[in-house]
């Protein structure tokens, strides 16, 4: 018997329902409370349901001031921090994955779960460690002090903050890294070396287009809550030099009595990782469209 | 002790205003507030509006359970299990990380207590208006009498209608004494000491935007705490952003843990976040590293107890308070949270003597002159405070 055709539709349909439920809905929240007003005495968000009836004075204000004003520096910053992050966790990270995938042999699982297991540790609680390791009278700070470096990492220093941000997501990166790494077809690179090339060659003419989408999709994994992270910065500087856009949106949601700037710039973070979901997308359209050929 | 976001989210006054919530929203959606705020100003006193009544003279106290809403590690626990002994009862306690989102609490239901601790005056006037307070009747409170005479009828609660005053506390500088001598504070303008790039690094100020912008206010010289003048802020914007380049500051509440263990030499802080450090300090480091210069001029404040309307123990909830204004159990409760009970007859010399307070830290003791000389932080309206939040982003943005 021949099935319908719409059965293909209808399987989707949990996902859609979910996906309705659990991000159409609140995201459609989030823009009535940047668009909407606040009561008068109690400072709450009231939400404007109509759109017909938004309200965009404040997404106006946070726009210019993202435009030109205190804003923008916290744009950059944070943009900044998370390349740098990004390209320091793929520089660990990719190793460890490749060695994984490749040498590990029958201890592959055991190393994998050994590289995991410290990350089972409440994120909170390995930063907090941090913040007594690196702290001057730390043990970090100390053993440093050894080879003649005295740099105090809780100065408010952006290093720290770029390597907390890599120490707390690189696992996301190694897992699916692995992942990619692991199912590849290692006969190619097999045949480039007996075709001439050198392991350099083969690593990059091979390898990486190879495991492209992997990467993708792992930079993309990081990328996505390192935007949002307040709660690094606020454990390893708390300097107003390293505020990035998950910290002011803390504190307009929290601390302000304008939770409509903090919506708004909800929505303007999520444009932009929107942007770069996008570029995620079309280059996994366009690698598979490749492997097809 | 986490301390907390004091005085950081307020709402409305020039001065014992009423402002009629139904004038100022005119956004026409049916989930803004009904009721009307009512806010005192120390110019402009303010007797707040009853709504209910007290509960009636010589009630016997329940028996059960009594729940308190508290910030977290604001009470002594022994003295919290002293009182269960007394009266049979069993105390619970929640806590609560800021005002506004206690109140929200409040006001839907989520958290019903019988007793709450630390609240400050501006989150008072929403408490009012919400309704959500029952008038106290002090024949359960006897020791009332021990509150210093300033606040035995604060300006924000003519006769203490509503609250009962808990702790008071001044904003001033938190230094390490083995790093900086205490002469800076002196020689000059004190305030300068918090601009000077050789703490950079090791310097933090309030992450508290009332707190903090008032810091560049008063180290220009402007005593004007509640300014509602865009040049004033403007001025201060730029001296807060001379201090960030030059000090790189932290911005946060944690100075009472970062200075005793070494990692700062110098805060801006409430004064009880350095008695509160005493407990912090590493085993065998002196309490004499600990220092406090307290500013000519600077900000005075206190918070309150206050029994919510649908508490189900109120006797009990009255007797609580009466229990904290006792001076045995307001010392034996200072010892542990660091903060000055708001007693009249706790001076100085009370907690000097007792030995839990060093002579090095003496100055950092608020007497009733001291707080009645200090400016106090008074609400601001929308539009103004939006003109602080301005001068707050600008500087936390880096």
């Amino acid at each position: 018997m021949k099935r319908s055709p719409r059965i293909w539709p209808a399987l989707a349909a949990p996902g859609a329902t979910w996906l309705l439920a659990l991000f159409g809905i609140p995201f459609y929240a989030v823009a009535c409370v940047a668009f909407g007003t606040i009561d008068p005495i109690f400072r709450d968000a009231i939400p404007q349901w109509n759109p017909l009836a938004w309200d965009f004075g404040q997404a106006n204000e946070v726009l210019q001031s993202a435009i030109s004003g205190p804003l923008q520096g916290v744009f950059l910053r944070t943009i900044v921090y998370v390349i740098a992050a990004m390209i320091i966790s793929f520089a660990v990270g990719f190793p460890v994955a490749y060695f994984l995938a490749r040498h590990a042999g029958k201890h592959k699982l055991l190393l994998l779960t050994l590289v995991i297991v410290p990350f089972w540790v409440n994120y909170l609680m390995r930063m907090l460690a941090w913040v007594n390791l690196l702290s001057p009278s730390g043990l970090f700070s100390r053993f440093m002090g050894i080879f003649g470096i005295h740099y105090n990492w809780l100065d408010g220093s952006p290093i720290t903050v770029i390597f907390g941000l890599v120490y707390g997501y690189v696992p996301f990166l190694i897992l699916p890294m692995y992942a990619t790494l692991e199912r590849l077809d290692w006969r190619l690179v097999e045949a480039a070396r007996d075709l001439g090339a050198t392991s350099r060659q083969a690593f990059r003419l091979v390898t990486v287009p190879m495991a492209q989408a992997g990467m993708a999709a792992a930079a993309i994994l990081i990328a996505l809550p390192m935007f949002g992270d307040y709660y690094t910065n606020d454990l390893l500087s708390r300097s107003p030099r390293t505020e990035m856009l998950g910290n002011q949106i803390d504190f307009y949601i929290n601390n302000s009595q304008q939770p409509q700037r903090g919506a708004v710039l909800v929505m303007m973070l999520s444009a932009l990782l929107l942007v770069a979901l996008s570029w995620y997308l079309r280059s996994t359209a366009r690698y598979a469209k490749e492997r097809v050929k | 002790m986490l301390r907390r976001d004091f005085l950081r989210n307020l709402v409305i006054t020039t001065g014992g205003l009423v402002v009629a919530p139904s004038i100022l929203s005119a956004c026409g959606t049916s989930a803004t507030s009904t009721g009307e705020l009512v806010i005192g100003t120390p110019t402009s006193p303010t007797k707040l509006p009853t709504n209910g009544e007290a509960i009636a003279d010589g009630l016997a106290e329940e028996k059960g359970t009594l729940e308190i809403l508290n910030w977290a590690d604001y009470t002594n626990p022994e003295v919290i299990a002293d009182f269960e002994k007394l009266f049979g009862v069993t105390v619970k306690t929640s806590i609560y990380d800021t005002e506004e989102a206690a109140v929200a609490k409040l006001r839907n239901g989520t958290l019903k207590p019988d007793l709450i601790i630390g609240m400050t005056d501006t989150a008072l006037a929403r408490l009012v208006a919400a309704d959500l307070l029952q008038p106290l009747n002090k024949s359960y409170i006897p020791h009332f009498s021990n509150l210093i005479d300033g606040l035995q009828s604060p300006y924000y609660d003519v006769d203490s209608q509503y609250t009962v005053a808990h702790v008071i506390y001044a904003n001033g500088i938190a230094y390490r004494t083995d790093r900086i001598d205490s002469s800076v504070f002196t020689s000059g303008n004190g305030y300068d000491a918090m601009w000077d790039s050789a703490h950079k690094g090791k310097l933090a100020v309030l992450d508290s935007y009332r707190d903090t912008i008032s810091l560049a206010m008063f180290q220009a010289g402007n005593n004007d705490v509640n300014t509602i003048d865009a040049d004033i802020l403007s001025a201060a914007q730029e001296n807060l952003i001379r201090l960030r380049d030059s000090t790189n500051p932290k911005v946060d509440i944690l100075s009472y843990q970062e200075l005793p263990a070494g990692n700062r030499d110098i805060a801006f802080t409430w004064s009880g976040d350095i008695l509160t450090a005493l407990g912090y300090l590493p085993e065998g480091v002196s309490p004499e590293v600990l220092g406090f210069w307290y500013p000519e001029q600077t900000i005075t404040a206190n918070d309150f107890l206050c029994v919510p309307k649908e508490s189900k123990v109120p006797v009990l909830a009255h007797k609580f308070i009466d229990y904290l204004l006792d001076t045995d159990v307001a010392l034996k409760n200072q010892t542990y949270v660091g903060y000055q009970p708001a007693l009249s007859t706790i001076t100085v010399d009370t907690l000097l003597s007792s030995g839990t307070i060093p002579e090095s830290l003496k100055d950092s003791l608020v007497t009733p002159e001291k707080y009645d000389s200090g400016q106090r932080l008074v609400s601001l309206s929308p539009d103004a405070d939006a003109l602080w939040l301005d001068v707050w982003a600008a500087f936390t943005a880096g």
